[in-house]
């Protein structure tokens, strides 16, 4: 499996199979997809306050998975949506910019390696700069979070409940063993497999950012 | 209410008042402990014992205060906690 390796300029370099690298553009693509839908809500109400990054919506987004990327600030609903009505669009535009950064860097950039190519085969070498390693930290932990939703580990609830911490704990460790004996024709595994897996990328970039 | 008293209730409120706001980090399943770690190093320049010493906190306690300061600069903070995955919520420092 592609691991991140640091270079002597600080930098750091990964070289991810045709298949590893699709998996990531069809994420980034889609999280890129879900980070827009709703964000232009407000543009139809109000131009101007659309232009200058404040919402007309205060209530959380619908979908699950957007609740966990864009979190209430307050435990309080209406200071939390106060907040939300400022923040949430900048919050979108930042989460967006992490995955164009991943997407961008793994899209073809010679004859070599396109989206034709077979995807067991081939491969891309890409190079991280070390300025960008918190935002490939982040845009890998976004596409973490949205799987997670998905696969039902951890919370989707828009506030935290300290409470229920324990057992949410418990029931997570179900929800590994749940899939670690899942049947391997079962579709959820392939996605269980994807959301280790990125974990496992953004450990080694950590590691790497550790040896430097 | 008579002009010119003040009820022990608005004492109260007056102290709450001075007290500083806070930059909560609430426990996730999914964010890798080392993440957590690395974020509150890079964020908030905090050493690597401090920051594995509040990463440990969250993790076991459910919670962990990571940063105190004025409302605006904590809103600051949950807000790039939240660009970078983790679970913040700004508040009154907690009771002693």
């Amino acid at each position: 499996m592609s691991s991140f390796h640091p270079l002597d300029n600080g930098d750091f370099s990964i070289t991810f199979t045709s298949q590893e690298a699709h998996v990531l553009i069809n994420l980034t693509e889609q999280l890129l997809e879900l980070l827009a839908d709703g964000d232009g809500q407000s543009h139809q109400v109000d131009p101007l306050l659309h232009l200058v990054g404040i919402s007309n919506s205060e209530a959380p987004p619908e979908d699950p998975v957007l609740r966990r990327l864009l979190p209430n600030a307050y435990e309080d609903e209406q200071a939390a949506g106060e907040f939300r009505r400022y923040t949430e669009h900048g919050l979108r535009e930042k989460k967006k910019a992490h995955a164009i950064l991943i997407y961008e860097a793994l899209l073809p950039q010679d004859e070599d390696w396109n989206g034709d190519t077979p995807l067991d085969k081939g491969s891309i070498q890409i190079t991280v700069p070390m300025s960008d390693s918190l935002a490939w930290l982040g845009g890998l932990n976004d596409l973490r979070l949205a799987l997670a939703v998905r696969l039902g580990i951890g919370s989707d609830k828009g506030t935290p409940h300290v409470e229920g911490a324990v057992s949410e704990k418990m029931q997570d460790a179900d929800v590994h063993k749940k899939y670690e004996l899942m049947l391997e024709s079962d579709p959820m595994k392939a996605v269980y497999a994807v959301y280790s897996w990125i974990g496992w990328l953004q450990q080694s970039l950590l590691e790497a950012l550790e040896g430097q | 209410m008579a002009l010119g008293t003040i009820t022990e209730s608005e004492i109260e409120t007056d102290l709450r008042a001075d007290r500083p706001w806070v930059c909560v980090v609430w426990d996730d399943p999914v964010n890798l402990m080392s993440y957590v770690t690395h974020v509150f190093m890079v964020l908030f320049g905090y050493s690597k014992e401090r920051a594995t010493e509040l990463m440990l906190k969250v993790h076991n306690e459910g919670k962990a205060v990571v940063t105190s300061g004025t409302r605006e600069e904590m809103e600051r903070d949950v807000q790039r906690l939240h660009e970078y995955g983790l679970w913040a919520t700004v508040q009154r420092e907690i009771e002693p």
